[in-house]
This record gives structure tokens, sequence and C-alpha cells, in this order.
């Protein structure tokens, strides 16, 4: 394929894929409000639109229009740098998701992802550990305690469990024997006796466990979201954002929870194959939608389900609990695998 | 068993369950200002002033309600009416709305029972000078919610009789004997005064 005709299939991806992870972030606060609504015996947005369809549209369009206030005594430059810091490691990441598999669409040919990287997860946990410099920096440049003591909280956690989160995916590494996304789902094709799909989560059912507490966490979601606990600071380390500032942590935070869903997907719940052999006629981003909507409900379940962990228990479950365990489950993957292959 | 329920975390995925059980169940919110809960009869909404069948003003302009009310916002300004010496009405009434904490002992202080109070609740104006209720304001309230205000007299027994004629009603109103009786409201001896005691109460007068 020439230069030109590659470049342009490129950046058709990014558009829409950005787009799909943008309307996803806007109807994933819809969704979030409705679901925790109808948990609590309640309708949640009912005005704008048809069953307040239209919501998160009105949301964009009043933050849009709200006044930027940067407080006296806030460090500007990096005030203003801060939610972009943290926004654009939630996005970047997006470009190792495999979305589909290899597809031909109007003689031009698509991978089915922006960029197969062969090191795709190092790269998305390197650029989401670059997230937590936004998240502190904001809290101290905004010159308020609250702010500042949610950005320590959150730096102190990212870190704990971010070890966590990559032992857990160490032993889904270890038996598809690659880092790159698209080899990980390929590797998750088939099934077991016709009916089991050859899913991950099946031989790593630890490790999802983990992974998903690891996940949460790693978000600042409901229990574990003591950087920004509101009865105790405010809103953590975006108390003193407002307007488009605040939306784009907003988006941060969202994005950031889309990505991990979505990697939760594709290492466990096999990414865009179909379950069973018969369903393959659905395309598979369809199916990595409906895995990663599914995790993406388990999100909002769990935040109408738990109250907040304090903070010394999250750092003893972060350390005292995950970390072993998932240090166990990596040598037992490690030594089945290598008697396997033997 | 107690360590298997902390290895599978049991009650945490009990809780999870109830939550999601709870997805399920009707809600009970009510969409307020298209759908509006049904509201009691003794409800104490916004003040109003009753007329009488025949169109004349209840009021006889006797300030008790303006003595009756703990927060000192009613204002009645009282004269002869025209042509009819002794009979008296309110030539101005101002009830100051922003400052009225609804407890309803003005209705029960009059005597007529001029005074009832509605089920409006949506008081909201955008000028509190709307609120400085005067006579005319609560006339017109009192006619566009009359059936309100008989409900409200009726439910709280201060009926004389003359709104709802149920037998009994009234037991909780401020009682003139003779205006009563006169009225065909309440007989005195329903309220424990014998026909004596009546009679040198209308002597003396
Ligand atoms: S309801 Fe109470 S406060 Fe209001 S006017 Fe009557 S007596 Fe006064
Ligand atoms: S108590 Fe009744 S009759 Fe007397 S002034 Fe007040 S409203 Fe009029």
């Amino acid at each position: 394929m020439e230069i030109g005709s590659m470049v342009a299939v490129t950046l058709v991806q990014i558009a829409v894929v950005m787009g799909v992870v943008l309307l996803t972030v806007a109807y994933m606060t819809y969704a979030e409000r409705k679901v925790l609504s109808f948990m609590q015996d309640r309708l949640g947005p009912m005005e704008v639109g048809p069953w307040g369809l239209l919501q998160p549209i009105a949301d964009g369009l009043k933050l849009f229009f709200k006044e930027d206030i940067i407080p006296s005594g806030a460090n500007k430059i990096i005030f203003a740098v801060a939610p972009i810091i943290c926004l654009v490691p939630a996005l970047i990441g997006f470009a190792v998701i495999p979305y589909n598999g290899s597809f031909t669409l109007f003689g031009l040919e698509g991978g089915g992802v922006i960029s197969d990287l062969n090191v795709g997860l190092l790269y998305i946990f390197a650029v989401a550990g670059m997230g937590a410099y936004g998240v502190i920096l904001g809290g101290w440049a905004s010159n308020s305690k609250y702010a500042f003591l949610g950005g320590l909280r959150s730096a102190a956690q990212i870190i704990s469990y971010e070890l966590a989160m990559g032992f857990s995916i160490v032993g889904v590494l270890l038996l598809s024997g690659s880092l790159s996304l698209v080899t990980v789902t390929e590797a998750q094709a088939g099934t077991w006796f016709g009916f089991i799909p050859q899913w991950n989560i099946f031989l790593q059912p630890v490790a999802f466990v983990a992974y998903v507490i690891a996940a949460v966490a790693e978000t600042n979601r409901l229990p574990f979201d003591m950087p920004e606990a509101e009865s105790e600071l405010v809103a953590g380390f975006f108390t003193e954002y407002s307007g488009m500032r605040f939306s784009l942590f907003f988006l941060a935070e969202y994005g950031n929870m889309i990505l991990v869903s979505c990697l939760a997907s594709i290492l466990f719940l096999g990414g865009y194959k179909a379950p069973l052999p018969i369903l393959e006629f659905i395309p598979g981003f369809v199916w990595l939608a409906l895995k990663t909507w599914a995790l993406l409900f388990f999100f909002i379940w769990i935040r109408g389900t738990y109250p907040r962990v304090r903070f010394d228990q999250l750092m003893k479950f972060g350390w005292k609990v995950l970390i072993p365990v998932t240090l166990a489950n990596l040598l037992v993957t490690a030594l089945g695998v290598y008697i396997y292959n033997n | 068993m107690g360590l298997i329920r902390n290895i599978f975390m049991t009650e945490l995925l009990m809780g999870l369950k109830i939550v999601f059980m709870q997805m399920f169940k009707p809600t009970i919110t009510l969409q307020y200002p298209h759908v509006k809960h049904p509201i009691p009869d003794g409800y104490r909404g916004l003040m109003s002033l009753l007329r009488y069948e025949d169109g004349t003003e209840r009021c006889v302009g006797c300030s008790l309600c303006e003595a009756a009310c703990p927060s000192n916002c009613i204002k009645v300004v009282s004269d002869e009416v025209p042509g009819q010496p002794l009979v008296r009405y309110a030539r101005e009434y101002y009830l100051d709305i922003t400052r009225c904490i609804f407890c309803g002992f003005c209705t029960e202080a009059c005597p007529v029972d001029a005074l009832a109070m509605t089920k409006v609740y949506e008081a909201a104006v955008y000028d509190r000078r709307d609120l400085m209720f005067d006579k005319a304001k609560l006339y017109e309230l009192g006619e566009r919610y009359l059936e309100d205000g008989k409900a409200y007299l009726t439910h709280h027994r201060m009926d004389d009789g003359t709104l709802h004629p149920v037998e009994g009603l009234g037991d909780n109103r401020y009682h003139f004997p003779a205006v009563d009786a006169e009225h065909g409201g309440v007989q005195p001896e329903q309220i424990g005064l014998t026909a004596e005691a009546l009679e040198v109460e209308e002597t003396t007068r």
C-alpha cells in the first residue's frame, strides 16, 4: 500500500476511534446517572429529550459556557496544563486497542487497530502512568489544601495499585507469549469442547478479579475514590477547577475507565472475538463494545453498592492482599506454562 | 467456612445481588412539575378571604386575626359599611406573605370564617412585592380557590355551618353564640351553652 492511503486510513481510524470514545464518555455519564438512579428507586435525568437522552449534550454545553476561574496564588501555567496532562494519556492509550479483526472497507485495508505495537501493553502502562502527573500537578498548582491532599492520595493510590495491576496481567502475557494486544486477542480464539470460549478469564480467574479491583482503584472510582472523597476533600484534586478545565478532568476520568475496561475485555474476555463460532457473523467491534459496556456497568454497579473504604484500608488491601495474591498467581501460572510447554 | 466466605467475598457478592435486584423494582419518583401530589384538605397554603353566597364580604374588620398572628404580618383597616351604621368591614386588608409562617392561627381566630387557607404552595414570584397581598388579591384568591378554602375550614372543624352544613362541625372555631344562632349554624347547646346563659348574654349586649 502506498504511503498516502496508509496515512489516510490511519487518520480516519483515529477520528472514528476518538469519536466513539468521546461519545461513550458522554453516554457513560448518562448511563451512570440512570443506572444509579434505578438502583436507588429514582428515575434520573428525565427532562432533556425523551428519557433525558440529550442530557450529556446539555451538560457539555453548560460546562463549555461556564466561567473559567483560576484561583489567586495558583501557578497559572501548571494549573492550565494539568488537565491536558491528565487527558492525553487517557486518550492515546486507545491507539493500540484492537477493536476488530483485519477488514477491508471501500477497497482499503484496515488492521482493526490504529497501531499494532509489539509492546502495546507496555505502551499503555507507560502513558497511563503519566496521567498521575496531571493529577498531582493539578492538585499542587491550585493552591488549595483539599486539592493538594487529593492529589497526594491519588498519587499514592495509583502507584500502589499499578503494581498489582501489572502483576495481574503478567499471567496473561505468559499464556499468550506477547505484549501486542492483537496477538493476545488472537490467542484467545476458539473454544474448548466446543462451548467454552478459550478466554483467559477461565485460565486466570484470580488475575481477572485482581485486575478489576486494581482497575477500580486506578481510575479513582468508588469504593476507592479517596482522591476525590467529596465528604472530606470537596472534590479532591479538581476542587478548584471549573468550566472546560473541569470537564477535561472529567473526560480523563471516564476515558480511563473505558480504557481499563477495554483492556480487561481484551486481556481476559477475548477482545473482539465472538464467544462461540456460530456467533462470528456479528462483527468484532460489537463484541468488544458489549464486553466493555458490561464491565462499565459493573463499575457503576459497585459504585451503587459499596461504601468508600478508609485510606489505610485501601493501602493495606493493596500492599498486603492484592500484591501477594497476584504474585502467587504469577508463580503458579509460570510453573503451569513451563510444565505445559515441556 | 469463615475462611471460604472471606476468600470468595460472599458478603460483597450478596450486596451486589441485592443492589442489582433493586434496579427492577418500581421507582417512586414523581415527575414534579408534570405530576403533582394530591394535597390534603387540611393543607396550609396561601391565605385567602372568602365571601358569603350572596357576595358580601365575610370579613367584619374585627382585627382578631391581626392580634392572633405571631409574626405580625396582617394589617386590617376597619371601617363602617357606608350607609349601614354598626355594620363594619375591612376597608383595607394587608397580608405580608413573605413573613407569614403558615401557622393558620389567623384562620382560627376569625369569628366569621372570613380567612381560609388554600392548597396553593407554588408561591414563588420574581418580585417580592408581589407577595404583599392586599384585600383585592386575597378576595380574588378566595374566589378562585373557594372549594379549597371551604374544605380547609371543614377539615379543621372551624366551619360555622354556612359552608358545608355538617352536624357537629365547628367545635374548633371561636364562638359568638348569638351570631351563630342567627346564621342557623352551630347551636348554643352544641357547645355547652344553656338557653339561660344565652339569655343573659343577650340582655347584657
Ligand atoms: S398563618 Fe400565621 S403567620 Fe400567617 S398570617 Fe396567619 S397567623 Fe399570621
Ligand atoms: S379576624 Fe376575620 S373578620 Fe376579623 S379582621 Fe380578620 S379576617 Fe376580618
